[in-house]
């Protein structure tokens, strides 16, 4: 039986390896697909060493810029990787069978987002090698810590979420040991979605409650709500909605590269009016949030807030961009549900949500370091160096490249195969 | 983070939010621990085979996991979610109860669609059959034996295997996990043991069956099986189940209505996938 398969040809083998009943492309063709991405992936990886090796003057962050374009899109994959935890909170809490055809797809776009993300930080931080220092010696007064604490361990939670996506591998599952213990952890789910759902609330809303204590920024400084500035609920609930648009938005790329479909459109809508419905209400509140820091929170910190739109590249378009164009209007196409059924306006309205949450965090990360905040200070601008931009182009690489695998072997869409049997029928 | 580091305060703000982070950190790791040892559990009692079951049962798609009685029109549109467990299916029992007399009567025809299928067996529905043995004429000994067999269905499909695993011996075998594997053109296939008992003899090719069993329970055990008047319509619903696997792009053609199954497919037409057509017929995710 082993000379037989030993003499099999390699293609045979590969196949034996994927999903049974799905059609996938060939070895050839995925490999053209796979090498782009791995050769930019090795870019970013030589940038990243650059910056290890040399230190950050390689990034054009200062002073005035501690954060820059690393922490704007690391706020914005962790804010679209919520589709993990709120997927798995949604399917396992509160019992939505349907996300079953897309829970497994959210969990790598979830460890895809935030092992990219954690990844990036360690470059950030200039001194990998003693990231431990903020375990051992925790400021248990900093937002930053309960960031670093709550998104570590939910990371070790996407990892053994991610572990029997890949244990179910149709090869892997021929190991009775393996097939045994994807078969009981996959049984204790709830327990993760919910510790899952518990550090996701926390980091999600440090990561907004850390701009809100900034009294120094009076841009983004916000009254507190109990023991937590406004900004802390925003971010939660902005990238409770943003997750599951993200999650619907991938599954439709996916498709539309593998020309094939693989969730039942109900599921899709399902997503997009869950995502409807956290946005309007996110809308209302960061709109009476924004009333108030008009009103109150800035003028009583001596800045009238529209002085800080004076600024020709930061004008009140951007907010106006980003509440209506980037939130009422999804909202509304996302809550009606003729609207709902039309493609062209699910798919459109779940873009206009993620660019939302995008500008949301380009906003407080950049235009808030930006304004100036002292009398002698000035508007000043920010260009990130290439190895900024190459090294946030390797975390994209590697989520394409760790996706593109886990999808090739590994049953990302449990309805396929039926979908296929139908399309075929 | 402990008490012997320094800058360590025993203040609330320290000790609530270790406390906390400490707590979230050990559910995770006891979940863990809590899975490898159900698995490790699982593994001694043996459960493998029923877990593959399990959770290639969860996977199959809709219309394959049909409810027997869909097939006799006692219910519409009816899936079962307990993996053909009829045996512990409240709902079967009280199709059973209402059950008109037709469906319970002797079917002495064996020829469905072209398909032997004789009613002396017993069917399940991983195209297996078992059939109680026979200890020449006059005997009346029944001690539990039976012979397990893969029916016209499941043998044209496949056709002649090029390899055939038999479990061993003297190993015991659970219904619904596999009973032998069939290998062909590259593809591994395990085909399901219909019945739980006790390996005690090899058949092979040159005899119309592959295993004779010493069951567990002749009455119990075999709640699942199909009989008599069911195998009709179950059959015309396995050759639409075909016909959809079989429907792929490259292949460009379809089993017309009232045709027969030819013996040997993969042979008449190599460009389908025939591991996957095979999986699914054999209820193999």
């Amino acid at each position: 039986m082993d000379n037989k398969l030993k003499t099999r040809p390699i293609v045979a083998r590969e196949a034996g390896l994927m999903p049974r009943g799905v059609e996938r492309t060939s070895f050839t063709n995925f490999l053209f697909w796979i090498l782009p991405w791995t050769a930019l992936l090795c870019f970013g990886v030589y940038a990243i060493y650059l910056c290890l090796a040399d230190g950050l003057w390689h990034t054009n962050m200062d002073n005035r810029f501690a954060f820059g374009l690393w922490i704007f899109l690391d706020l914005t994959v962790i804010a679209l990787g919520a589709g993990a935890f709120f997927t798995g909170f949604l399917l396992y809490i509160l019992r939505r069978k349907e996300l079953k055809a897309v829970i497994n797809s959210a969990v790598v776009i979830g460890l895809i987002c935030y092992s990219g993300a954690v990844s990036i930080l360690m470059v950030d931080v200039g001194q990998p090698l003693r990231a431990w220092f903020t375990f051992w010696h925790p400021n248990t007064h900093s937002m930053l810590t309960e960031v670093t604490f709550c998104l570590t361990c939910y990371l070790t939670v996407l990892i053994i979420e991610y572990i029997p996506i890949v244990l179910k591998n149709r090869q892997l599952r021929q190991i009775p040991k393996f097939l045994v213990f994807e078969f009981e952890l996959h049984k204790l789910m709830p327990v993760l979605a919910g510790i899952g759902t518990f550090l996701s609330f926390f980091h999600q809303g440090s990561l907004g409650g850390l701009f809100g204590v900034l009294r120094g920024r009076p841009f983004a400084f916000r009254e507190e709500l109990g023991i937590w500035p406004s900004t802390f609920f925003l971010f939660v609930l902005s990238a409770a909605a943003a997750g599951p648009s993200f999650v619907m938005l991938t599954t439709w790329l996916v498709q539309k590269i593998s020309k094939k479909q693989l969730v039942k459109p109900e599921v899709m809508q399902f997503l997009g009016k869950v995502s409807g419905i956290l946005l309007i209400f996110y809308i209302m509140l960061k709109s009476v949030d924004t009333l108030i820091w008009i009103n109150s929170t800035s003028p009583s910190e001596g800045f009238p807030a529209f002085e800080f739109y004076a600024r020709k590249s930061f004008g009140t378009w951007i907010l106006l961009t980003e509440i209506i164009a980037f939130g009422l209007v999804p909202a509304l196409m996302l809550l009606n549900k003729k609207l709902r059924a039309r493609p062209v306006f699910l798919y459109g309205a779940g873009l206009l949500v993620c660019c939302g949450i995008m500008l949301n965090r380009f906003v407080m990360t950049i235009q808030t370091l930006a304004l100036p905040t002292l009398p002698f200070d000035e508007f000043m601008s920010y260009i990130p160096s290439w190895e900024e931009a190459a090294a946030f182009l390797a975390v994209i690489a590697y989520g394409v490249v760790l996706y593109s695998f886990t999808f090739r072997y590994a049953t990302l869409f449990p309805q396929e195969r039926e979908l296929q049997q139908i399309q075929r029928g | 983070m402990f008490p012997f580091v320094y800058e360590f305060h025993w203040t609330p703000g320290h000790i609530i939010f270790l406390g906390v982070f400490f707590s979230v950190f050990g559910m995770i790791i006891v979940t863990l621990i809590n899975a490898m040892l159900r698995s490790r559990k699982d593994f001694r009692f043996k459960k493998a085979g029923a877990i593959l079951w399990k959770t290639d049962f969860e996977d199959l798609p809709k219309f394959a996991r049909a409810c027997r009685h869909e097939f006799t029109g006692e219910a519409e549109h009816r899936v079962c979610d307990n993996g053909f467990n009829c045996g512990t299916c409240e709902a079967h029992q009280t199709f059973l109860a209402q059950q008109k007399a037709e469906i319970n009567s002797d079917i002495s025809q064996s020829d469905i669609f072209g398909f032997t299928m004789p009613p002396d067996r017993m069917y399940h529905r991983g195209h297996t059959w078992v059939k109680k043995m026979e200890h020449g004429a006059g005997s009346d000994t029944d001690d539990g034996t039976y012979i397990v067999g893969i029916d016209d269905f499941g043998n044209r499909l496949i056709g002649k295997p090029e390899r055939v695993s038999l479990s061993e011996i003297g190993s015991r075998i659970e219904a619904n996990t596999a009973g032998f594997i069939f290998e062909k053109a590259g593809a591994h296939l395990r085909i399901l043991s219909p019945i739980s008992g006790e390996v005690i003899e090899h058949g092979g090719n040159d005899k119309e069956w592959y295993l004779k069993v010493k069951a567990d329970d002749s009455t119990n055990g075999m709640a699942h099986l199909l009989r008599g008047a069911e195998i009709r319509p179950w059959i015309t619903r396995e050759m639409e189940r075909l016909q959809m696997s079989l429907a792929t792009s490259k292949i460009g053609f379809t089993l017309a209505d009232g045709g027969e199954l030819l013996p040997d497919m993969n042979r008449h037409y190599p460009n389908v996938d025939w591991d996957a057509v095979w999986g699914e017929m054999f209820l193999e995710a």
